[in-house]
Protein backbone atom coordinates (compact mmCIF):
# COMPACT_ATOMS: atom_id res chain seq x y z
CA UNK A 1 0.00 0.00 0.00
CA UNK A 2 2.50 2.34 0.98
CA UNK A 3 4.84 2.39 -2.05
CA UNK A 4 2.09 4.74 -3.75
CA UNK A 5 2.69 7.31 -0.44
CA UNK A 6 -0.32 7.68 1.57
CA UNK A 7 -3.94 7.53 -0.39
CA UNK A 8 -6.42 9.73 1.01
CA UNK A 9 -9.42 8.21 2.72
CA UNK A 10 -11.72 10.02 0.21
CA UNK A 11 -10.19 8.14 -2.12
CA UNK A 12 -10.71 5.00 -0.90
CA UNK A 13 -13.91 5.67 0.44
CA UNK A 14 -15.09 6.86 -2.98
CA UNK A 15 -13.32 3.60 -4.59
CA UNK A 16 -14.00 0.95 -1.86
CA UNK A 17 -17.03 -0.20 -3.50
CA UNK A 18 -16.36 -0.07 -7.43
CA UNK A 19 -14.40 -3.35 -8.68
CA UNK A 20 -10.75 -2.22 -9.48
CA UNK A 21 -8.36 -5.27 -9.10
CA UNK A 22 -7.53 -6.03 -12.85
CA UNK A 23 -9.53 -3.65 -14.51
CA UNK A 24 -7.86 -0.97 -16.63
CA UNK A 25 -8.82 3.08 -15.32
CA UNK A 26 -8.55 6.24 -15.78
CA UNK A 27 -8.15 8.86 -13.18
CA UNK A 28 -9.37 12.17 -15.40
CA UNK A 29 -7.48 15.10 -14.45
CA UNK A 30 -4.92 13.95 -12.18
CA UNK A 31 -3.72 16.67 -9.79
CA UNK A 32 -1.16 15.06 -8.04
CA UNK A 33 -2.68 11.52 -8.43
CA UNK A 34 -4.27 10.72 -5.68
CA UNK A 35 -6.69 8.31 -7.15
CA UNK A 36 -4.24 7.08 -9.51
CA UNK A 37 -2.52 5.98 -6.13
CA UNK A 38 -5.68 4.47 -4.68
CA UNK A 39 -6.50 2.45 -8.26
CA UNK A 40 -2.97 1.60 -8.49
CA UNK A 41 -3.14 0.38 -4.65
CA UNK A 42 -6.40 -1.21 -5.19
CA UNK A 43 -4.82 -3.52 -7.74
CA UNK A 44 -5.78 -2.11 -11.03
CA UNK A 45 -4.23 -3.26 -14.04
CA UNK A 46 -3.61 -0.47 -15.90
CA UNK A 47 -4.34 3.22 -14.72
CA UNK A 48 -3.94 6.18 -17.07
CA UNK A 49 -3.39 9.52 -15.08
CA UNK A 50 -4.89 12.29 -17.35
CA UNK A 51 -4.41 15.58 -17.11
CA UNK A 52 -3.47 18.92 -19.22
CA UNK A 53 -1.34 20.74 -16.66
CA UNK A 54 2.76 19.64 -17.07
CA UNK A 55 3.37 20.09 -13.56
CA UNK A 56 0.96 17.62 -12.52
CA UNK A 57 1.99 15.15 -14.85
CA UNK A 58 5.31 15.48 -13.72
CA UNK A 59 4.53 15.35 -9.88
CA UNK A 60 2.90 11.91 -10.67
CA UNK A 61 5.56 10.35 -12.68
CA UNK A 62 7.60 11.34 -9.85
CA UNK A 63 5.32 10.26 -7.25
CA UNK A 64 4.11 7.00 -8.46
CA UNK A 65 5.72 6.57 -12.08
CA UNK A 66 9.25 5.05 -11.07
CA UNK A 67 7.72 1.81 -9.28
CA UNK A 68 4.43 1.28 -11.37
CA UNK A 69 5.77 2.07 -14.70
CA UNK A 70 4.24 -1.17 -15.95
CA UNK A 71 0.81 0.09 -14.69
CA UNK A 72 0.36 3.43 -15.18
CA UNK A 73 0.94 5.99 -18.16
CA UNK A 74 0.46 9.71 -17.27
CA UNK A 75 -0.72 11.20 -20.10
CA UNK A 76 -0.34 14.92 -20.96
CA UNK A 77 -4.30 15.72 -22.58
CA UNK A 78 -7.22 17.86 -22.78
CA UNK A 79 -9.89 15.78 -21.52
CA UNK A 80 -12.08 17.49 -24.08
CA UNK A 81 -9.84 15.07 -26.44
CA UNK A 82 -8.08 12.33 -25.05
CA UNK A 83 -5.48 9.94 -26.96
CA UNK A 84 -7.66 7.12 -25.73
CA UNK A 85 -9.16 4.44 -27.48
CA UNK A 86 -13.22 4.49 -27.32
CA UNK A 87 -14.81 1.82 -25.20
CA UNK A 88 -11.37 1.59 -24.09
CA UNK A 89 -11.64 1.98 -19.88
CA UNK A 90 -13.28 -0.50 -17.17
CA UNK A 91 -13.48 2.58 -14.42
CA UNK A 92 -13.40 6.00 -14.94
CA UNK A 93 -12.57 8.27 -12.01
CA UNK A 94 -12.97 12.24 -11.73
CA UNK A 95 -11.91 13.44 -8.11
CA UNK A 96 -12.35 16.73 -7.41
CA UNK A 97 -12.05 17.68 -11.02
CA UNK A 98 -15.55 19.29 -11.61
CA UNK A 99 -14.92 22.34 -9.55
CA UNK A 100 -11.96 23.31 -11.72
CA UNK A 101 -14.38 23.12 -15.02
CA UNK A 102 -16.07 25.73 -16.06
CA UNK A 103 -19.76 25.16 -16.81
CA UNK A 104 -19.03 25.08 -20.79
CA UNK A 105 -16.27 22.48 -20.24
CA UNK A 106 -18.90 19.93 -18.65
CA UNK A 107 -20.70 18.71 -21.45
CA UNK A 108 -17.69 17.91 -23.88
CA UNK A 109 -15.51 16.43 -21.42
CA UNK A 110 -18.49 14.24 -20.04
CA UNK A 111 -18.99 12.99 -23.68
CA UNK A 112 -15.27 12.30 -24.08
CA UNK A 113 -14.99 10.14 -20.87
CA UNK A 114 -18.34 8.61 -21.89
CA UNK A 115 -16.45 8.07 -25.16
CA UNK A 116 -13.70 5.94 -23.38
CA UNK A 117 -15.58 3.82 -20.93
CA UNK A 118 -16.45 0.78 -22.03
CA UNK A 119 -20.27 0.04 -22.54
CA UNK A 120 -20.53 -1.85 -19.22
CA UNK A 121 -18.27 0.20 -17.47
CA UNK A 122 -18.29 2.46 -14.24
CA UNK A 123 -17.65 6.15 -13.66
CA UNK A 124 -17.00 7.95 -10.38
CA UNK A 125 -17.27 11.34 -9.53
CA UNK A 126 -16.81 12.78 -6.41
CA UNK A 127 -16.82 16.73 -5.74
CA UNK A 128 -17.27 19.84 -3.40
CA UNK A 129 -21.45 20.52 -2.66
CA UNK A 130 -21.61 24.56 -2.89
CA UNK A 131 -20.16 25.69 0.30
CA UNK A 132 -22.49 27.10 2.70
CA UNK A 133 -23.66 31.08 2.08
CA UNK A 134 -21.83 32.35 5.65
CA UNK A 135 -18.88 30.20 4.81
CA UNK A 136 -15.28 31.81 4.97
CA UNK A 137 -13.52 30.44 2.67
CA UNK A 138 -16.26 31.45 0.07
CA UNK A 139 -14.53 35.41 0.16
CA UNK A 140 -10.89 33.30 -0.97
CA UNK A 141 -12.82 31.67 -3.47
CA UNK A 142 -14.71 34.83 -5.06
CA UNK A 143 -10.96 36.47 -5.11
CA UNK A 144 -9.74 33.32 -6.87
CA UNK A 145 -12.57 33.44 -9.64
CA UNK A 146 -12.04 37.33 -10.06
CA UNK A 147 -8.44 37.04 -11.30
CA UNK A 148 -9.52 33.78 -13.20
CA UNK A 149 -11.89 36.05 -14.69
CA UNK A 150 -9.72 38.31 -15.54
CA UNK A 151 -6.46 37.08 -16.83
CA UNK A 152 -8.43 34.02 -18.45
CA UNK A 153 -12.04 35.06 -19.22
CA UNK A 154 -13.85 31.96 -17.00
CA UNK A 155 -14.13 31.54 -13.30
CA UNK A 156 -11.08 29.57 -11.45
CA UNK A 157 -14.01 27.40 -9.54
CA UNK A 158 -17.45 26.34 -9.67
CA UNK A 159 -19.11 24.13 -7.48
CA UNK A 160 -21.94 22.09 -8.74
CA UNK A 161 -24.59 20.49 -6.50
CA UNK A 162 -24.58 16.73 -7.27
CA UNK A 163 -27.56 16.81 -8.52
CA UNK A 164 -26.03 18.61 -11.80
CA UNK A 165 -23.31 16.90 -12.19
CA UNK A 166 -25.78 13.71 -12.28
CA UNK A 167 -27.76 15.55 -14.73
CA UNK A 168 -24.75 15.89 -17.13
CA UNK A 169 -23.84 12.30 -17.04
CA UNK A 170 -26.95 11.44 -17.33
CA UNK A 171 -27.31 13.32 -20.89
CA UNK A 172 -24.57 10.88 -21.98
CA UNK A 173 -26.46 7.82 -20.82
CA UNK A 174 -25.12 7.53 -17.28
CA UNK A 175 -27.53 6.51 -14.64
CA UNK A 176 -25.77 6.96 -10.55
CA UNK A 177 -25.96 3.63 -8.55
CA UNK A 178 -25.16 4.81 -5.23
CA UNK A 179 -24.40 9.03 -3.93
CA UNK A 180 -22.08 8.92 -0.97
CA UNK A 181 -20.91 11.71 1.26
CA UNK A 182 -17.07 11.72 1.63
CA UNK A 183 -16.81 14.51 3.85
CA UNK A 184 -18.97 16.24 6.20
CA UNK A 185 -17.42 18.85 6.77
CA UNK A 186 -15.14 19.33 4.46
CA UNK A 187 -11.49 20.56 6.48
CA UNK A 188 -10.22 23.15 4.65
CA UNK A 189 -6.44 23.47 6.15
CA UNK A 190 -3.94 26.03 5.98
CA UNK A 191 -2.37 23.69 3.34
CA UNK A 192 -5.64 23.91 1.13
CA UNK A 193 -5.97 27.98 2.14
CA UNK A 194 -2.45 28.52 0.80
CA UNK A 195 -2.25 26.53 -2.34
CA UNK A 196 -5.71 28.40 -3.12
CA UNK A 197 -4.04 31.59 -2.21
CA UNK A 198 -1.02 30.39 -5.01
CA UNK A 199 -3.54 30.12 -7.64
CA UNK A 200 -4.08 33.72 -7.36
CA UNK A 201 -0.63 34.76 -7.35
CA UNK A 202 0.20 32.72 -10.45
CA UNK A 203 -3.15 34.68 -12.03
CA UNK A 204 -1.20 38.29 -10.64
CA UNK A 205 1.44 37.59 -11.64
CA UNK A 206 0.31 38.25 -15.65
CA UNK A 207 -1.39 40.72 -14.54
CA UNK A 208 0.60 44.31 -14.13
CA UNK A 209 1.71 45.25 -10.98
CA UNK A 210 -0.98 47.64 -9.82
CA UNK A 211 -3.58 45.28 -10.53
CA UNK A 212 -1.92 41.92 -9.73
CA UNK A 213 -0.13 43.30 -6.28
CA UNK A 214 -3.22 43.79 -4.51
CA UNK A 215 -5.19 40.95 -5.15
CA UNK A 216 -2.10 38.82 -3.93
CA UNK A 217 -2.37 41.11 -0.74
CA UNK A 218 -5.93 40.64 -0.49
CA UNK A 219 -5.43 36.40 -1.03
CA UNK A 220 -2.44 36.49 1.89
CA UNK A 221 -5.05 38.92 4.31
CA UNK A 222 -7.83 36.45 3.46
CA UNK A 223 -5.80 33.14 4.27
CA UNK A 224 -4.45 34.54 7.47
CA UNK A 225 -7.82 36.27 8.37
CA UNK A 226 -9.29 32.77 7.80
CA UNK A 227 -6.39 30.27 9.12
CA UNK A 228 -8.85 26.80 8.79
CA UNK A 229 -12.14 26.44 8.14
CA UNK A 230 -14.75 22.99 8.32
CA UNK A 231 -17.11 23.87 6.51
CA UNK A 232 -19.76 22.61 3.52
CA UNK A 233 -19.73 18.51 1.93
CA UNK A 234 -17.49 16.75 -0.53
CA UNK A 235 -19.57 13.84 -1.99
CA UNK A 236 -19.19 11.06 -4.65
CA UNK A 237 -21.76 9.68 -7.24
CA UNK A 238 -21.35 6.50 -8.89
CA UNK A 239 -22.39 5.52 -12.14
CA UNK A 240 -23.17 3.08 -14.76
CA UNK A 241 -24.20 2.82 -18.35
CA UNK A 242 -27.94 2.88 -18.36
CA UNK A 243 -27.72 0.72 -21.75
CA UNK A 244 -24.79 -1.58 -20.65
CA UNK B 1 -16.24 2.42 26.04
CA UNK B 2 -13.91 4.34 28.43
CA UNK B 3 -11.01 3.00 30.74
CA UNK B 4 -9.46 5.12 33.01
CA UNK B 5 -5.82 5.87 32.56
CA UNK B 6 -4.60 5.44 36.54
CA UNK B 7 -0.93 6.93 35.44
CA UNK B 8 -3.17 10.49 36.20
CA UNK B 9 -3.06 9.19 39.86
CA UNK B 10 1.12 10.25 40.28
CA UNK B 11 0.60 13.17 39.71
CA UNK B 12 -1.61 13.65 42.58
CA UNK B 13 -1.61 14.06 46.26
CA UNK B 14 -3.47 10.61 47.94
CA UNK B 15 -6.38 12.90 48.51
CA UNK B 16 -6.95 14.44 45.19
CA UNK B 17 -6.23 10.80 43.50
CA UNK B 18 -9.37 9.27 45.87
CA UNK B 19 -11.53 12.06 44.71
CA UNK B 20 -10.69 11.71 41.19
CA UNK B 21 -11.01 7.63 41.47
CA UNK B 22 -14.20 8.74 43.04
CA UNK B 23 -15.33 11.31 40.11
CA UNK B 24 -14.29 8.29 37.50
CA UNK B 25 -16.50 5.91 39.08
CA UNK B 26 -19.22 8.11 39.43
CA UNK B 27 -18.90 8.83 35.33
CA UNK B 28 -19.35 4.97 35.16
CA UNK B 29 -16.19 3.85 34.15
CA UNK B 30 -15.19 0.79 35.64
CA UNK B 31 -11.88 -0.19 33.91
CA UNK B 32 -8.60 1.11 34.89
CA UNK B 33 -5.57 0.47 33.37
CA UNK B 34 -2.40 0.87 35.77
CA UNK B 35 1.61 -0.08 35.83
CA UNK B 36 4.40 -0.09 38.14
CA UNK B 37 5.92 2.05 35.67
CA UNK B 38 3.86 5.03 36.36
CA UNK B 39 5.67 6.39 40.02
CA UNK B 40 3.02 6.12 42.56
CA UNK B 41 -0.03 5.46 40.39
CA UNK B 42 -0.11 1.66 41.75
CA UNK B 43 -0.33 3.19 45.45
CA UNK B 44 -2.14 5.80 45.43
CA UNK B 45 -5.19 3.80 43.65
CA UNK B 46 -4.50 1.42 46.46
CA UNK B 47 -6.81 2.64 48.71
CA UNK B 48 -10.13 3.39 46.77
CA UNK B 49 -9.40 0.69 44.50
CA UNK B 50 -9.38 -1.78 47.56
CA UNK B 51 -12.96 0.41 48.71
CA UNK B 52 -14.48 -0.59 45.59
CA UNK B 53 -12.51 -3.41 44.19
CA UNK B 54 -15.55 -5.60 42.97
CA UNK B 55 -16.67 -2.54 40.87
CA UNK B 56 -13.36 -1.82 39.18
CA UNK B 57 -12.07 -4.32 36.19
CA UNK B 58 -8.16 -3.53 36.81
CA UNK B 59 -5.69 -3.60 34.18
CA UNK B 60 -1.93 -3.95 35.04
CA UNK B 61 1.47 -4.63 33.24
CA UNK B 62 4.87 -5.53 33.14
CA UNK B 63 8.01 -4.39 30.65
CA UNK B 64 9.74 -7.37 32.18
CA UNK B 65 10.51 -10.33 29.18
CA UNK B 66 11.66 -13.00 31.57
CA UNK B 67 10.01 -15.72 34.24
CA UNK B 68 12.04 -14.24 36.94
CA UNK B 69 11.14 -10.15 36.41
CA UNK B 70 7.71 -10.77 35.71
CA UNK B 71 6.97 -13.29 38.43
CA UNK B 72 8.66 -10.59 41.04
CA UNK B 73 6.68 -7.62 39.24
CA UNK B 74 3.22 -9.49 39.67
CA UNK B 75 3.73 -9.81 43.22
CA UNK B 76 5.31 -6.66 43.56
CA UNK B 77 2.11 -4.90 42.02
CA UNK B 78 -0.64 -7.02 43.92
CA UNK B 79 1.48 -5.89 47.19
CA UNK B 80 1.09 -2.05 46.17
CA UNK B 81 -1.96 -2.13 45.19
CA UNK B 82 -3.00 -4.02 48.14
CA UNK B 83 -5.31 -6.97 46.22
CA UNK B 84 -5.08 -10.81 45.60
CA UNK B 85 -5.94 -10.97 41.66
CA UNK B 86 -4.89 -8.75 38.61
CA UNK B 87 -7.90 -8.64 36.33
CA UNK B 88 -6.13 -8.48 33.12
CA UNK B 89 -2.19 -8.66 32.95
CA UNK B 90 -0.49 -7.15 29.93
CA UNK B 91 2.76 -7.60 28.55
CA UNK B 92 3.75 -3.98 28.25
CA UNK B 93 5.09 -1.99 25.87
CA UNK B 94 6.00 -5.26 23.04
CA UNK B 95 8.51 -3.36 20.75
CA UNK B 96 10.37 -5.85 18.93
CA UNK B 97 10.76 -9.40 17.40
CA UNK B 98 13.33 -10.39 19.65
CA UNK B 99 11.28 -9.55 22.58
CA UNK B 100 8.61 -11.51 21.98
CA UNK B 101 10.92 -14.16 21.46
CA UNK B 102 11.70 -13.85 24.55
CA UNK B 103 8.23 -13.87 26.30
CA UNK B 104 7.22 -16.44 24.84
CA UNK B 105 10.03 -18.84 25.46
CA UNK B 106 10.50 -21.37 27.94
CA UNK B 107 11.73 -18.86 30.91
CA UNK B 108 10.00 -16.07 29.59
CA UNK B 109 7.76 -13.60 30.89
CA UNK B 110 4.79 -14.98 29.61
CA UNK B 111 5.35 -18.79 31.88
CA UNK B 112 5.30 -16.40 34.93
CA UNK B 113 1.90 -14.85 33.69
CA UNK B 114 -0.07 -18.03 33.21
CA UNK B 115 1.46 -19.48 36.38
CA UNK B 116 0.66 -16.36 38.37
CA UNK B 117 -3.40 -17.03 36.22
CA UNK B 118 -2.84 -21.08 37.20
CA UNK B 119 -2.37 -19.63 40.87
CA UNK B 120 -5.58 -16.82 40.72
CA UNK B 121 -2.98 -14.06 41.05
CA UNK B 122 -4.31 -13.18 37.52
CA UNK B 123 -7.44 -13.19 35.28
CA UNK B 124 -6.83 -12.26 31.83
CA UNK B 125 -3.69 -12.05 29.82
CA UNK B 126 -3.06 -8.88 27.42
CA UNK B 127 -0.71 -7.10 25.42
CA UNK B 128 -0.08 -3.35 24.92
CA UNK B 129 2.46 -1.94 21.73
CA UNK B 130 2.89 1.00 19.82
CA UNK B 131 5.28 -0.61 18.08
CA UNK B 132 4.83 -2.31 14.32
CA UNK B 133 1.09 -3.20 13.95
CA UNK B 134 2.40 -6.80 12.23
CA UNK B 135 4.51 -7.48 15.49
CA UNK B 136 1.08 -7.29 17.19
CA UNK B 137 -0.36 -9.84 14.76
CA UNK B 138 2.79 -11.75 15.33
CA UNK B 139 1.75 -11.70 18.86
CA UNK B 140 -2.26 -12.56 18.62
CA UNK B 141 -0.89 -15.54 16.49
CA UNK B 142 2.14 -16.41 18.76
CA UNK B 143 -0.06 -16.23 22.00
CA UNK B 144 -2.75 -18.52 22.27
CA UNK B 145 -4.25 -17.11 25.90
CA UNK B 146 -4.18 -13.46 24.61
CA UNK B 147 -7.43 -12.16 25.38
CA UNK B 148 -6.89 -8.08 24.91
CA UNK B 149 -4.37 -5.54 22.86
CA UNK B 150 -3.79 -2.08 23.48
CA UNK B 151 -2.63 0.02 20.95
CA UNK B 152 -2.66 3.85 19.27
CA UNK B 153 -5.31 4.90 17.40
CA UNK B 154 -6.15 8.94 16.30
CA UNK B 155 -6.80 10.23 12.74
CA UNK B 156 -3.06 11.28 12.26
CA UNK B 157 -2.36 7.16 12.68
CA UNK B 158 -5.77 6.24 10.95
CA UNK B 159 -4.79 8.35 7.83
CA UNK B 160 -1.48 6.85 7.08
CA UNK B 161 -1.18 4.14 4.48
CA UNK B 162 2.11 1.89 5.75
CA UNK B 163 2.27 -1.25 7.11
CA UNK B 164 3.51 0.68 10.02
CA UNK B 165 0.83 2.63 10.85
CA UNK B 166 -1.91 -0.52 10.09
CA UNK B 167 -3.36 -1.16 13.19
CA UNK B 168 -6.72 -1.28 11.43
CA UNK B 169 -5.53 -4.74 10.51
CA UNK B 170 -4.87 -5.23 14.45
CA UNK B 171 -8.34 -4.44 14.82
CA UNK B 172 -9.84 -6.81 12.60
CA UNK B 173 -8.28 -9.31 13.71
CA UNK B 174 -8.85 -8.76 17.03
CA UNK B 175 -12.51 -8.48 16.04
CA UNK B 176 -12.27 -11.75 13.82
CA UNK B 177 -10.88 -13.43 17.08
CA UNK B 178 -12.65 -12.01 19.93
CA UNK B 179 -10.10 -10.47 21.15
CA UNK B 180 -10.60 -7.05 23.22
CA UNK B 181 -8.91 -3.80 21.80
CA UNK B 182 -8.06 -0.82 23.96
CA UNK B 183 -6.89 2.68 22.10
CA UNK B 184 -4.01 4.80 23.36
CA UNK B 185 -3.06 8.35 22.57
CA UNK B 186 -6.63 9.23 21.03
CA UNK B 187 -5.87 12.47 22.61
CA UNK B 188 -2.35 13.27 21.22
CA UNK B 189 -1.81 16.12 19.36
CA UNK B 190 1.85 15.99 18.11
CA UNK B 191 5.00 16.11 19.42
CA UNK B 192 6.39 18.56 22.51
CA UNK B 193 8.50 20.94 20.52
CA UNK B 194 11.71 20.66 21.06
CA UNK B 195 13.11 20.57 24.34
CA UNK B 196 15.29 24.05 23.58
CA UNK B 197 12.37 25.35 22.61
CA UNK B 198 10.11 24.00 25.62
CA UNK B 199 11.63 22.73 28.43
CA UNK B 200 10.39 19.45 29.83
CA UNK B 201 9.85 21.09 33.27
CA UNK B 202 7.74 23.91 31.03
CA UNK B 203 5.04 21.76 30.16
CA UNK B 204 1.60 21.78 30.54
CA UNK B 205 0.43 18.67 30.40
CA UNK B 206 2.59 15.53 31.83
CA UNK B 207 1.66 13.59 28.79
CA UNK B 208 4.60 12.56 27.03
CA UNK B 209 2.81 13.83 23.77
CA UNK B 210 0.91 17.40 23.42
CA UNK B 211 -2.35 16.47 24.00
CA UNK B 212 -5.74 18.26 22.31
CA UNK B 213 -7.08 20.21 25.58
CA UNK B 214 -10.37 21.68 24.80
CA UNK B 215 -13.62 19.93 25.48
CA UNK B 216 -14.82 19.94 21.41
CA UNK B 217 -11.57 18.25 20.83
CA UNK B 218 -11.72 15.99 23.36
CA UNK B 219 -14.91 14.78 22.62
CA UNK B 220 -14.32 15.07 18.60
CA UNK B 221 -11.14 12.62 19.69
CA UNK B 222 -12.97 9.91 21.97
CA UNK B 223 -15.54 10.05 19.07
CA UNK B 224 -13.74 9.30 16.22
CA UNK B 225 -11.54 6.60 18.48
CA UNK B 226 -15.14 5.09 19.70
CA UNK B 227 -16.43 5.09 16.25
CA UNK B 228 -13.60 3.00 14.43
CA UNK B 229 -14.53 -0.27 16.67
CA UNK B 230 -12.02 -0.23 19.55
CA UNK B 231 -13.86 -1.98 22.65
CA UNK B 232 -12.25 0.84 25.42
CA UNK B 233 -10.66 4.14 24.42
CA UNK B 234 -8.03 5.26 27.31
CA UNK B 235 -7.73 8.36 28.82
CA UNK B 236 -4.71 10.50 28.86
CA UNK B 237 -1.95 10.70 31.50
CA UNK B 238 -2.83 13.60 32.67
CA UNK B 239 -5.75 14.69 35.34
CA UNK B 240 -6.16 17.81 34.28
CA UNK B 241 -7.67 16.39 31.33
CA UNK B 242 -9.56 13.24 32.80
CA UNK B 243 -12.52 15.40 33.51
CA UNK B 244 -13.27 16.45 29.91
CA UNK B 245 -12.93 13.10 28.43
CA UNK B 246 -15.13 11.81 30.73
CA UNK B 247 -17.36 14.62 29.87
CA UNK B 248 -17.09 13.21 26.33
CA UNK B 249 -17.34 9.96 27.06
CA UNK B 250 -20.75 10.39 28.83
CA UNK B 251 -21.94 12.74 25.65
CA UNK B 252 -20.31 10.24 22.78
CA UNK B 253 -23.23 10.25 20.27
CA UNK B 254 -20.95 8.16 17.89
CA UNK B 255 -19.69 9.75 14.84
CA UNK B 256 -20.67 9.01 10.84
CA UNK B 257 -17.88 7.52 8.39
CA UNK B 258 -17.63 11.28 6.64
CA UNK B 259 -16.81 13.38 9.79
CA UNK B 260 -14.29 10.21 10.78
CA UNK B 261 -12.60 11.09 6.86
CA UNK B 262 -13.40 14.92 7.54
CA UNK B 263 -10.47 14.90 10.71
CA UNK B 264 -8.31 11.99 8.88
CA UNK B 265 -8.01 14.43 6.16
CA UNK B 266 -7.08 17.59 8.05
CA UNK B 267 -4.61 15.45 10.12
CA UNK B 268 -3.20 14.08 7.15
CA UNK B 269 -2.76 17.92 5.41
CA UNK B 270 -0.85 19.08 8.27
CA UNK B 271 1.68 16.83 7.78
CA UNK B 272 1.74 15.70 4.18
CA UNK B 273 4.47 14.18 2.09
CA UNK B 274 2.65 15.14 -0.90
CA UNK B 275 3.23 18.94 -2.38
CA UNK B 276 0.44 21.31 -1.14
CA UNK B 277 -2.50 20.93 -3.26
CA UNK B 278 -6.39 22.71 -3.71
CA UNK B 279 -8.04 19.42 -2.87
CA UNK B 280 -8.96 16.80 -0.50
Amino acid sequence: MSVNGDVPETVTAALADQRVEGRVCLEAGAGVGNTTAGLLAAGAKRVYAVTNDADHAATVRDRIGDRNADRLAVIEADLRATPLATDSVDLVAGHGLCNVLPPAELAPIAAELTRVAKPDGCLVVDDYAVPPADAAVNRLFALENAAARVVDGRPALTFYPPAVLAAVFAANGWSVERRKTLLNPVPWTEAHLDAHAEVVREYAAALPDSLGEPLTAMAEDLVAAIGSERTGTMYSLAFRRADG
Amino acid sequence: MLTFGSIALNWLEQEGANQLVELVLDHGVNHFDVAPTYGDAELKLGPKLRQYREDIFLGCKTQEREYEGAARKIDRSLNRLGIDTIDLYQIHGLEYEDELDTITADGGALDAIREAKAAGKVDHIGLTSHGNPGLILDAIDRIDDLETVMFPLNPVVAGKDGDEYDYEAVLERCEAEGIGTLGIKAFAKGSWPPTDELAEADRPYANWYEPVDTPEDIRERFDFAAARGLDTVVSPGDPKLVKMVLDAASRSAGMDEARQRALIEEARHDDSPVPEQLHH
